[in-house]
């Protein structure tokens, strides 16, 4: 686990985030998260708690009426996707997160749109953390199973070399071993340096390899704490994670 | 490229093309007492240009369409003669299809004014081409255009790309900034399709209109004719298409346009300047559809001010055979419509050509829904 401690520095701050799809249907409400340099971040809660909306406000894909969100010392609230990945956040959707028509290679070339001078550089860094993508890098991302997709997703983000990385949902729709994959992968990226915000379903997976946890519950943060606190929290356990797989 | 459009794709649609034409010969050769009095248009289009009489006067002038008796050429073979024509009406149609479909790919939007853009081409360069005197509103200055062919094409071409610029800043973007549906922008293209026909046939008349006076030279190439400008046009046409798909496979701007046309919202997520690209395709679309318009007023003598608007069937006939929002697609199922076309004309009447096209399109996508290129997508 990486060493975030409260003298590290604050990257990402969402104050008191109202935000929704619908004009006057809020989804968050007043929803507020603070992310230190270098930390691991799981976001956990049951369907329609707003996980998904809070990372997609974070990336300017939802609108957000009111609140805040700063990256560093710059207000990033409702800035264009484009200017994020500028900035450097990188966001990796839970589905449709590939370029069906263009090859893996093609796919990571958009990783480096904006700095496509440092595609090589990039290119050599994640062939080393995904060998399987350089093997496959002619093949079309449309005819690649759901796992390689996720791994093309996650390596075009990190093509961009994110200091912070907004992951929707990783291990969704993935067979048991390759959301172990995933999460170790993910654990991997964040000792890089790099922060990591996921959102996940699989919460106990999550609360596991995350530094700390935030527990949305209808649009607002229920809970925050470690990832070992939250796992033996016995209301998060009754609420959210059940006891089967204890 | 066989990375981008696979090699078992491009196998099947050269396929369906040699099957066409091989059945469309075979056939031919079966029928041909049936087909003796048919017009091979061709032929009459060489007679047609040659019976003209030329002004030799700069000024460029208007003709009406008179009926042209055939005129059989030895050794020339009929099948292969539309085969050919064929090949070149796709050609040019391709160059107008194109531009429909990343349009199509990159926004959604099913472009109905597509067809006036290159009407616009053929109007303009007709416009530039003709010796008149012209004075700009608001600017105190007056100049005579009528220039020769060449400058007046190209300032067409930019003139006609300046539209399609104006339109995604002031029209098109601003519906999508505010979510206006597809279907409602589908109906607003077609208000505009209207309007434009209407500003084009009041500006230039309902007069078919000559864009050059030359004489098209026949060049004999044993069991076909071509014209020399036609062979111009096709030349200009394959540049173009070369052009586009250098553009869409070999740079950094073309890459991103597919990659718009696969997913805009993973796009910007990217760091790709979504509306940029979308500015760009329509700037280039615009720009192929006048040059398009143009080499057509060409190849048929002369353009009216429905040229683009009669072809607009055609173009999406020719989109969605080859695969929606597939540029390469636009282009294999043009010249599969081009081919359809004018092969259809030896057997059956000149009214029905456009029906038969339609009629493959239909036949098609009972087989392959997804069209000749596209590609049904891998599920979980």
């Amino acid at each position: 686990m990486s060493e975030a401690s409260v003298e590290t520095p604050v990257i990402v701050n969402a104050d008191d985030l109202y935000a929704g799809y619908l004009p006057g249907i809020d989804i968050l409400n007043g929803c507020s998260m603070e992310v230190r340099e270098g930390e691991l971040i799981g976001i956990i809660g049951p369907n329609g708690a707003g996980k998904s909306t809070f990372l997609k406000s974070l990336f300017g894909l939802v609108p957000i009426r009111s609140g805040s969100v700063t990256l560093g010392e710059d207000d990033i609230t409702n800035l264009r996707a484009d200017e994020l990945v500028k900035r450097g956040i990188g966001f990796v959707p839970q589905s449709n997160n590939v370029f069906p028509s263009l090859t893996v290679k093609e796919n990571l070339e958009m990783g480096t749109y904006q700095r496509p001078k440092s595609f090589k550089e990039q290119y050599e860094r994640i062939g080393e953390l995904f060998p399987k993508l350089v093997e496959r890098k002619d093949q079309r991302a449309g005819s690649l199973s759901g796992g390689e997709r996720q791994m093309v997703a996650m390596a075009r983000a990190l093509m961009m070399d994110p200091q912070v990385l907004l992951l929707d949902e990783p291990s969704a729709g993935l067979s048991p071993d390759r959301q172990d994959e995933t999460f170790v992968r993910t654990r991997d990226i964040n000792k890089t340096g790099v922060t990591v915000i996921m959102v996940e379903q699989n919460a106990r997976r999550c609360l596991q390899i995350c530094d700390r946890g935030y527990v949305l519950d209808q649009g607002t943060t229920a809970y925050t704490a470690t990832g070992q606190e939250l796992l033996k929290d016995p209301k998060v356990i009754e609420l959210y994670l059940g006891t089967l797989g204890a | 490229m066989t990375n981008i459009i696979d090699r078992r794709v491009l196998m099947r649609a050269l396929i369906v093309l040699v099957v066409a034409a091989a059945a469309s010969i075979a056939f031919g050769a079966w029928g041909s007492p049936a087909v003796a009095s048919t017009v091979d248009t061709a032929v009459a289009h060489a007679s047609a240009v040659s019976s003209e009489t030329v002004a030799t006067a700069p000024q460029v002038d208007t003709i009406t369409q008179t009926a042209v008796e055939p005129d059989e050429e030895i050794g020339t073979n009929r099948y292969v003669q539309q085969f050919i024509n064929g090949i070149v009406f796709g050609l040019l149609l391709a160059l107008a299809s194109v531009g429909l479909s990343l349009i199509y790919g990159t926004t959604g939007l099913s472009n109905f004014a597509h067809g006036e853009q290159v009407s616009l081409g053929a109007m303009l360069t007709f416009f530039f081409a003709t010796q008149q005197p012209v004075s700009l509103p608001f600017v105190p200055v007056e100049f005579t255009i009528g220039w020769p062919l060449i400058p007046s094409a190209l300032a067409a071409i930019a003139l006609a790309a300046g539209t399609g610029w104006l339109q995604d800043k002031f029209l098109w973007s601003p519906l999508r900034r505010r979510k206006v549906s597809i279907v409602q922008q589908m109906i607003v293209s077609i208000g505009l399709s209207l309007a434009m026909l209407n500003f084009i046939q009041w500006w230039f008349g309902a007069e078919r209109r000559r864009i050059s006076t030359s004489i098209d030279t026949r060049i004999d190439m044993g069991v076909f004719t071509i014209g020399q400008t036609t062979l111009w046009s096709v030349a200009i046409a394959i540049i173009c298409l070369a052009a586009v798909a250098y553009f869409l496979l070999r740079t950094r701007t073309g890459r991103a346009t597919r990659a718009v046309s696969d997913n805009p919202a993973l796009a910007s997520a990217s760091g790709i300047r979504v509306e940029k690209v979308v500015r760009l395709v329509w700037i280039m679309a615009t720009g192929l559809a006048a040059v398009g318009g143009i080499l057509l007023a060409l190849y048929d003598n002369a353009a009216a001010f429905d040229v683009g608007a009669r072809l607009l069937l055609l173009m999406f006939a020719a989109v969605t055979l080859g695969g929606l929002g597939q540029a390469f697609g636009a282009l294999v199922g043009s010249l599969v419509i081009g081919v359809a076309v004018e092969m259809s004309t030896l057997w059956l009447g000149t009214d029905l050509k456009y029906a038969v096209a339609l009629g493959i399109l239909i036949l098609v996508l009972l087989v392959r829904p997804q069209g000749i290129l596209g590609r049904a997508e891998r599920v979980g």
